[in-house]
Parts: structure tokens; sequence; C-alpha cells
């Protein structure tokens, strides 16, 4: 579903140059659920931006279901309406209802008509469970209601992919739960994921696999079960002694 | 402690010192033995106009009657056409069966008009709405060239809010009027307007560069990660939520477009500052005039930032 060959992103910020992603390869098959760790700047919100060309990338190929993004004829909005992605200060669209959040891009992108972009998008408020909103501004939820409109928003587009960058860092802790519960029974519905997280609890029992991340390059994946509880490699094992 | 009991010595200070300066200007007024005649201005907002009635060809008078407060004066002429005139009372300069020849008056009658002032009222504004509608669109589209992503696009956007700021207003009007009205054949008033609003648009173009860049960079990322392009992402997503933070300063300047429109009175248009200029010539009432046309100019901003501020109150109820 995703194949990644050779990612490198350099920031060239005020003088020094930063490699943010440093020659990453790897795949995320149909279905798999695919958990993103590591130490704060090494690179993994830029790795996964470049998935869905919200960064654009210096050299190295990302493929996203065929279609290859260093390709300068692929059309990117193309690309994105399958590519859907969950950030960590949610970034509703304040000025628009709860629902209109998730109808104006069926509607404007997909060109769906507004009684079938409504019944969509009720149907995901149901599914993430906040069906009683719909009406409501997104200042007057919760972080966790927030979240989870989010959420529903980008599923509303029927993605093939949906990528998270630490969905729950801005939440209170009491309302994690309430969006770790939604992602996995997503991951359980099949869904391609991959997800940037600190929660290590929530990788052990969704992920198919881990990729931890330091400086821009993968030190280490594997099975969740084997990397977060055996890693082999010293920095992770620094890494996860200061998490856990 | 109560802070009503606190402030009202700050608000007696004010008035002692609002009330010591109004003294001083009319003491310096009268050192320098100028005798005001206020009674002369209120003619130059309205007046009661006299139309004199003519006949409109040679014939004679056949009757003439008194109907309440008019005159009715029946006039029958060569060809045998009766024509009815109704004039004012004891304005009448006919009696009957007198002959008379096109053009002759009859009587006259009186109807209020608007005077030179609230003339140039009404010129100020229709000056100012129409360069300032102009204005917003222009200054709409140099504002969205300049968050563009093309360099062209920045570039001459630019250039064009630079050169506009960095330059005098009444600069622009006269290279408006004599450069461009001469080569493109502008009739002045066009020339006025256009000046007025490439000048307001380079300020609003800032304002709608400041309001689109006020908006946290998630909202563009989220829109385009749903699949927008940048324009259905702006026209859906940015710009309503800018335009809503810019509205309170694109209302003000354009009220300071209201105040800058004075400029144009140098090109012979005839606003409410040309018009003072105008009354003056005739009443000599310098010092009325002058103070008389700030304050109309100053109960039309006031008035405007009172609405701007009664919309500001209703967009952060929304919020
Ligand atoms: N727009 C940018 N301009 C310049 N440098 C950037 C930019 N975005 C990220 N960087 C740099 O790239 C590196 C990787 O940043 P990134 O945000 O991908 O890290 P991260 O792993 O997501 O960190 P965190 O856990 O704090 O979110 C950092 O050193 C960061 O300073
Ligand atoms: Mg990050």
């Amino acid at each position: 579903m995703i194949e990644v060959r050779d990612l490198v992103k350099v920031f060239h910020a005020r003088g020094h140059v930063v490699r943010a992603v440093d020659g990453v390869t790897t795949r995320v098959e149909a279905g798999e659920v695919v958990v993103v760790v590591g130490p704060s700047g090494s690179g993994k919100s830029t790795f996964l931006r470049c998935l869905n060309g919200l960064e654009s990338f210096d050299s190295g190929h990302v493929v996203i279901d065929g279609q290859d993004l260093a390709d300068r004829k692929t059309d990117i909005n193309r690309v994105r309406r399958e590519v859907g992605m969950v950030f960590q200060q949610f970034n509703l669209f304040p000025h628009k209802t709860v629902l209109e959040n998730l109808t104006l891009a069926q509607q404007v992108v997909r060109k769906r008509s507004q009684d079938e972009a409504e019944a969509k998008a009720r149907a995901l408020l149901a599914k993430v469970g906040i069906a009683e909103k719909e009406s409501e501004y997104p200042s007057r939820l919760s972080g966790g209601q927030q979240q989870r409109v989010a959420i529903a928003r980008a599923l509303a587009m029927d993605p093939k992919v949906m990528l998270f960058d630490e969905p729950t860092s801005a939440l209170d802790p009491e309302m994690v739960g309430e969006v770790l519960d939604v992602m996995k029974t997503l991951a359980r519905e099949g869904m391609t994921m991959v997800v940037v997280t600190h929660e290590i609890g929530f990788a052990k029992e969704v992920a198919d696999r881990g990729i931890f991340m330091d400086e821009g390059k993968i030190v280490e994946s594997g099975p969740p079960g084997e990397l977060f509880s055996n890693p082999q490699e010293a920095r992770t094992q620094l890494f996860l002694s200061q998490v856990l | 402690m109560n802070a009503r009991a606190r402030t009202w010595p700050w608000y007696l200070l004010l008035a002692v010192i609002l009330l010591g300066v109004a003294a001083s200007l009319w003491g310096a007024t009268q050192r320098i033995d100028y005798t005001w005649r206020w009674k002369r201005i209120p003619q130059y907002f309205v007046y009661r106009g006299e139309d004199v009635a003519t006949v409109p060809a040679d014939g004679r008078v056949e009757e003439v009657r008194e109907a309440g407060d008019e005159a009715v004066v029946v006039f029958v002429d060569e060809t045998g056409e009766r024509h009815e005139f109704r004039v004012a009372a004891g304005t009448v300069r006919v009696s009957p069966g007198e002959d008379l020849f096109a053009g002759d008056p009859v009587g006259s009658t009186f109807a209020w008009r608007t005077g030179p002032l609230l003339n140039g009222l009404w010129t100020t504004l229709w000056l100012s709405f129409f360069s300032g509608i102009l204005g917003l669109l222009l200054g709409l589209v140099a504002g969205l060239c300049r968050v563009a992503k093309n360099p062209t696009l920045r570039g001459l956007s630019v250039v064009y809010v630079e050169v506009i700021r960095g330059t005098p207003l009444l600069v622009q009007i006269f290279i408006f009027y004599f450069f461009l009205g001469t080569v493109l054949d502008l009739d002045r008033i066009v020339a006025g307007v256009l000046a007025l609003a490439v000048f307001a648009g380079a300020y609003v173009a800032e304002i709608v560069r400041a309001g689109i860049q006020s908006i946290p960079r998630g909202q563009m990322e989220a829109a385009r990660s749903l699949g927008m392009n940048v324009p259905q992402a702006m026209r859906h997503i940015i710009l309503p939520q800018a335009l809503k933070r810019t509205l309170p300063p694109l209302a003000g300047q354009f009220i300071s477009l209201i105040k800058d429109s004075s400029l144009v009175s140098v090109i012979a248009i005839t606003d409410l500052t040309k018009s003072g200029r105008e009354v003056i010539t005739s009443t000599f009432a310098t010092f009325e005039i002058w103070f008389t046309v700030a304050a109309m100019y100053f109960v039309i901003t006031g008035l405007l930032s009172q609405v701007i501020q009664w919309m500001e109150r209703r967009l952060a109820v929304s919020d």
C-alpha cells in the first residue's frame, strides 16, 4: 500500500542544515498497522507528512497505492483524498459546525450531494460516539471529542490509509482512552494505519509492526512485542527506558 | 473600594481641560477681532430656492385666482392653447387681460434645496464608497498574490504595496489626473476614484495578508490533507476565517478613506472640502465654514465607527 525508498528531507533553517528524514526505506502493507516511535526531533512528523505530500522531500520515492509522489505527473490532490491525516492539534475548522467539518470536503472534493455527505457524516459521528454534537461548533467540544471529530472527518473521505501524528499528545489524560478506543476499532476493521505515538501500550495491543526512529533514520523495526519488550539497539533501549 | 467613586475626579478634570481649550480658542479669536457669523452657515446646508415660472409663448392672461396660499394663473397663447400656472400667493406679477411675450415671468414657486455643503458631503460619500469597493477588490487580489507561492505574483504585489505606501496620496492623485488622466483620457471623477481606490487597495492588501497569515498553518494543512487544492482551501477554510478577523481593520481603513478623499478637491472635484472652499469665497466666514466642514467629517466617521463597534460585538458573540 505504501512503499518508501531512500526518503530524504533536508531543512535549511537559519544557516544550519537539518536532515529531518535521512534515508528511510520501509513498506506498509494493506491492512497493516505501523507504529512509529522516537525521541523529539527525530523526524517522525516530517516522515509522516512526506507520506501525504504535506512536506515535499529532497530525494527518494514515496509510492502510495501505485502512485509515486516523486513523479511530477502525479496529482497530489488525488493521492491526498486516499490518505487521511489526523493531527496532534486536531485542526478542526472553527467556523464550521461539527457536521459541516465532515461534509465540506466530501462535497467540494468528492462532489457528493449534501444528503449523501450528511448521511455519511452522521454515520461516522455515531461510530466515534458523538452523534449528539453534530450542530455544535468545535470550540464547544472537549479535546477528546474534537480529536474524534477529526478522525471522523478524515474517514469521511473513505481513505485507504490513515496517518496519525501523536493524536493523543495534546489531550488531558482522562481523554486519551476514548480516542485510542476509536483507533483500535479502526485497526480491527482492517484500516491501513501509520501512527506516530508515545502510547507504547496501544502499540503493543494493536500494531503489527513498530519502527524506532532517531536522527531521521530507522534505527530498529519489528513486531511490537519484540521491539518494545526486547529491543536490540542501545539507542532503542535508552529511549524506551525513558518513556516507560 | 468603589471604582466609580475613584474615577469621577478624573472625568471632572477632563471636562475642565476641554472647557479650558474651548475658552482659549474663543479668547484667541477675540484678540484678532473676528466677527463670527454663524447665522450665515445653515443656508449652505438647505435653503428655500425660488423658481420663476415663465410663459412658453406669446399670449394673454385670462384669469388670476387665489387658492389658499397658492395662486393660479390661466394663460392662453396665440394658438388658443390654455396653460395653468400654480405659483406662491403674493408672487403673481401679472393681471388678467395682460399681454405677455414668450419668456415673461408669471410668478414664483419655492422649494427646499440642498446647499453646497450637503451636496459636497454627498459627493464625498459616494466617492469614498466607490473607491472603497474598488480598493477592497484590488486589495483582496493583491493580498492573495502577496501570500502566493509564485514569485512573480508576490513580487508584483510587493512593488504595488510599497510604491503606494511610500508616496504621498496627493502626489498619486496628481499623477492619476495629469498623467494617466491625459494618456487614457479619463474624466476627473474617474481619475479621482481610481487614485483613491489604488491607494486604499495597498493598505487593504496588507490587512488581507495579515489576516490570512494570522490563520494557523494547521488549517491549510488539514484542508489540503482532505484533498482540497489551494483555491478550494482558500475559499472555504482560510478566507472566511481571515475576513472575519480583518473586518474591523478594513472598516477602519474605510474611515481613513473618507478623510483622505478630501485631497481630491485639488483636481477640482466638488467634494465636501472643495464645497467648503467655494462657500468661503462668497461668505468670507472662513472660520465658521472650516469648523463646520470638520464637524461634518467627524459626524460621518464617528457614526461609522459606532456601527463598526456594534459589528465587532456581534462577531465576538458568534465566536
Ligand atoms: N519547517 C521546518 N523548518 C526547519 N526545520 C524543521 C521544520 N520542521 C521540522 N524541522 C526540524 O526537523 C527535525 C525533525 O522534526 P520533526 O517535527 O519531524 O520531529 P518529531 O520526531 O516529530 O518530533 P516531536 O516528537 O517533537 O514531534 C527537527 O530537528 C526539527 O527542528
Ligand atoms: Mg512531531
